[in-house]
């Protein structure tokens, strides 16, 4: 084992980069115990009454309900399609492939304002606004391309000769299927998991054009709170939001340890 | 190449084919392989061999030819019907079951109830002494038990044939030497017809029956260990089965003229002309003081000691001829600028059309 003696000019610059990059998250913590009436650093006097007003608020606890179970849903279907859909992509080889990979990830590359207004005009005359089943359809859109990238990353670096060695051995294809590469490919599926749920619970641009007073996420209902009154109610959601997704982050890591799942 | 089958005949490739677009990988092989016999394919990487046993196996298909196995056509028979055990040079071994579902895996795709896959999968592992280690994971376990592991499971579901695709070349020198005679005594107590994908000449000779010796993607010998070592078809057989020497020559009603102009003898016969003389180096003695079909004079230039044996580079009339002998103690070596005189009979002189590669 070598070890790497930083210089201090090193040190400092990766210091300020680290203070840069997280200050706007770590100052969200102070800001939540604030006992102001309005958003101010640093506060004034510390008090939890903007948890109180947060979990007193129905409307915003609504809108995590619905943000929650729309992410769960969102990441189940996103991995019950791409699953299969990453499996024909690395293992079948056909004419047009490449092409059709690339126009299942474009969405990743399309401006989300423009995506949102595409499927305002499309869902508004199929009667999904403001429902369920077109925040699931719409936040599909943007989760499929992760979906897809990661876990055919995932499958195109599996070792093929353990798929080649079961079917030696007498399994049919579909069999191989589950009982080999969908097992193998659980680190990727869990990483693609995370991905798409976090990604959809983050969701607000598209989000933004199909939400209305009968259904909300909850960074909707903040972005729209924010823009009527500028207490530190935000900074409490903030806070519990980041909480949520180390949370995520953790689940995943004492899965399979982050490193195995997201670099592969 | 014969095509008469023979009455223990057990698989048979006829015409087999591989073609990408325009370009004939394999142009037409043809071969038999009697029961119970350990069949080597080797050649130098890109000769077909690989590819051969896939299609065996029904992982590649050929573009043409038929594979017959006990007198069946499978040609067209999917891969998880032709039972077929196969050890893959990555062993292959699935990372999320442990050794001993690795092992039943094959058994269960056969239906075997779990009581008995059970038991068969352990008397297999005791078969390859991993009984001990069933219940870990395949990363848990050293590059030779992986080896072992997928041997058992190759052989558990009792396979018409064991297919091996280099199997012995991701361990090391010591583990290797173990790992031939241990697979050979188990190809043998099973009686199993097996075929082995191998660059290694000495993995070929020493644990199978039958060597088919492929260049190109056709075969340039099937034979005996002794016979591709002693009478090797071609030019290219010869050097990659053992090493040798290789001199320039003609053929004449007289004998054989060396470049240098000597005067040599084979046992060999073939039509007047320019020839390549192959000599073996350890078939040469070094001090010819007898008889000998062969006797050239040489000057010792270099020598190189491997150990087992000493390398001595001899130049005869502007050539150089590698002669190798066995170490012995007690023997004063000789140094670089000796005379020597060389002798070998006419049997080790074989001569092959020159040009041949």
């Amino acid at each position: 084992m070598e070890i790497h003696k930083t210089s201090w000019p090193m040190r400092i610059l990766v210091f300020v980069l680290f203070v840069y990059l997280l200050a706007p998250v770590i100052l969200v913590f102070p800001l939540s115990f604030s006992g102001d009436q309005v958003l101010r650093f640093p506060p004034s006097f510390w008090s939890t009454r903007w948890y109180s007003a947060l979990f007193a608020n129905s409307q915003m606890l609504k809108a995590f309900w619905t943000s929650l179970s729309l992410a769960a849903i969102v990441t189940v279907l996103s991995i019950v399609i791409a699953v299969p859909a990453a499996w024909v992509m690395t293992r079948l080889k056909f004419t047009g492939r490449d092409l059709l990979f690339n126009l299942f990830t474009a969405p990743l590359l399309l401006p989300t304002i423009v995506l949102g207004l595409a499927i305002l005009i499309v869902f508004a005359s199929f009667g999904l606004l403001a429902t369920m089943q077109g925040l699931v359809f719409a936040h599909l859109v943007v989760t499929l391309p992760y979906a897809l990238r990661v876990l055919a990353v995932s499958l195109s670096t599996q070792d093929r000769a353990c798929e080649e060695a079961a079917r030696t051995l007498g399994a049919k294809p579909l069999t191989v299927f589950f009982r080999v590469t969908v097992p193998m490919l659980t680190p990727g599926i869990v990483a693609a998991a995370a991905l798409c749920f976090l990604v959809s619970f983050d969701e607000v641009v598209i989000t933004l054009f199909l939400t209305g007073p009968r259904i909300s996420t909850l960074p909707v209902e903040l972005y729209n709170y924010v823009y009527n009154q500028a207490d530190p109610l935000v900074a409490a959601a903030s806070a519990l939001l980041i909480l949520l997704t180390l949370a995520v982050i953790m689940i995943v890591e004492r899965a399979m340890g982050l490193g195995k799942a997201f670099v592969k | 190449m014969p095509t008469t089958s023979a009455p223990d005949e057990h698989l048979r490739l006829e015409g087999i084919g591989v073609s990408f677009g325009a370009v004939n990988v394999i142009p037409s092989l043809d071969l038999s392989v009697r029961k119970g016999e350990m069949v080597a394919f080797l050649g130098p990487s890109g000769c077909g061999k690989t590819t051969t046993l896939r299609i065996i196996a029904g992982l590649n298909k050929p573009s043409r030819g038929s594979i017959m196995v006990g007198g069946r056509d499978i040609t067209h028979l999917p891969i998880h019907d032709r039972d077929m055990g196969m050890v893959f040079q990555s062993y292959a071994l699935f990372p999320h079951m442990d050794v001993s579902h690795n092992v039943q895996f094959g058994l269960q795709m056969r239906n075997v109830p779990a009581r008995e896959a059970e038991k068969r999968a352990a008397q297999a592992l005791e078969m390859v002494q991993l009984g001990h280690l069933a219940h870990r994971k395949p990363k848990e376990l050293s590059g030779g038990q992986q080896q072992r592991v997928a041997l058992a499971r190759a052989l558990v579901i009792e396979p018409s044939i064991l297919l091996l695709d280099e199997p012995l070349s991701n361990l090391d020198a010591k583990l290797r030497d173990e790992m031939r005679v241990q697979i050979r005594a188990l190809q043998q107590q099973s009686g199993i017809t097996a075929v082995f994908v191998t660059h290694d000449q000495v993995e070929a000779l020493s644990m199978c029956d039958r060597v088919v010796v492929m260049r190109g993607g056709h075969v340039e010998q099937f034979g005996t260990p002794t016979e591709v070592y002693e009478r090797p078809a071609t030019a290219f057989v010869a050097n990659f089965v053992g090493r040798t020497n290789r001199l320039k020559g003609a053929l004449t009603a007289e004998g054989i003229l060396t470049g240098a102009g000597q005067q040599l003898r084979s046992a060999t016969r073939l039509p007047a002309g320019a020839v390549d003389i192959l000599v073996r180096p350890h078939r040469i003695r070094l001090q010819e003081t007898g008889e000998a079909d062969n006797k050239v004079q040489g000057t010792v230039s270099t020598i190189t000691f491997i150990g087992d044996l000493v390398q001595y580079g001899v130049s005869v009339g502007g050539e150089e001829i590698v002669v190798e002998e066995a170490t012995r103690r007690g023997r004063s070596p000789l140094a670089a600028g000796d005379s020597v005189t060389l002798g070998w009979s006419a049997e080790d002189t074989l001569i092959y059309p020159a040009g041949e590669k």
